[in-house]
């Protein structure tokens, strides 16, 4: 009841200030970077987005396995997951990857887990411009 | 576009990459981000190339 109280009594500043919030997550997470460049934070903005980039460029010139939704199994599903995690470079992969992967040698393999990596550390990168932007240190 | 690096390219690359990412993560000065990038890659190497020379035993 109390907490009901204090979302009711919640000042227009922070409503809106959570909202911008929201925005620069799921714009981090589209592209990679974006978040943080919504907030002038140029630095960590480039650093994202070309390391995200170079992961999922080389990860897919290595033919790694790019999950899709029809997975099958627990694996393929979190696989999926961590693969959506490259917000828009998803769709940028899997045009690189037009031949389909090719896991039956070492540099295939290595290059699903560098899509993985690569999802796993934008959505890592995408909380971290929310919580930047709700004014927590960062 | 293909890419075939070896073991060890490929173990440097992702190191190098992460490192990176970590570092202007959790860091905010220039100086700090060096350091930590600096630190966080020669322990992903250590470890790195440490569990190889472990597991080589059990490799044949």
């Amino acid at each position: 009841m109390a907490d009901e109280t204090q979302i009711a009594g919640a000042a227009p500043g922070d409503k809106r200030r959570e909202a911008r919030a929201i925005a620069c997550g799921v714009a981090g997470w589209l592209v990679p970077g974006l978040g943080h460049a919504l907030q002038r934070m140029w630095s960590r903005a480039l650093a994202f987005f070309a390391v995200i980039g170079v992961l999922v460029f080389v990860g897919a010139g290595m033919r790694g396995n790019l999950f899709n939704s029809q997975g099958g199994d627990a694996f393929a599903a979190l696989g999926y997951l961590a693969d959506l995690g490259t917000g828009g470079f998803y769709w940028l992969a899997k045009y690189i990857e037009a031949g389909g992967p090719d896991v039956s040698h070492a540099y295939g393999d290595y290059g699903t887990r560098f899509l993985a990596a690569a999802g796993v550390l934008n959505l890592l990168a995408a909380l971290h411009a929310y919580e930047a932007a709700r004014g927590r240190k960062a | 576009m293909k890419f075939h690096l070896s073991h060890l390219q490929a173990m440097l690359l992702f190191a190098l990459l992460i490192s990176v990412a970590f570092g202007f993560l959790s860091r905010r000065r220039p100086l700090d981000r060096v350091k930590y990038i600096a630190w966080s890659l020669l322990l992903f190497l250590l470890f790195g190339i440490g569990i190889g020379w472990a597991m080589y035993p059990f490799s044949r």
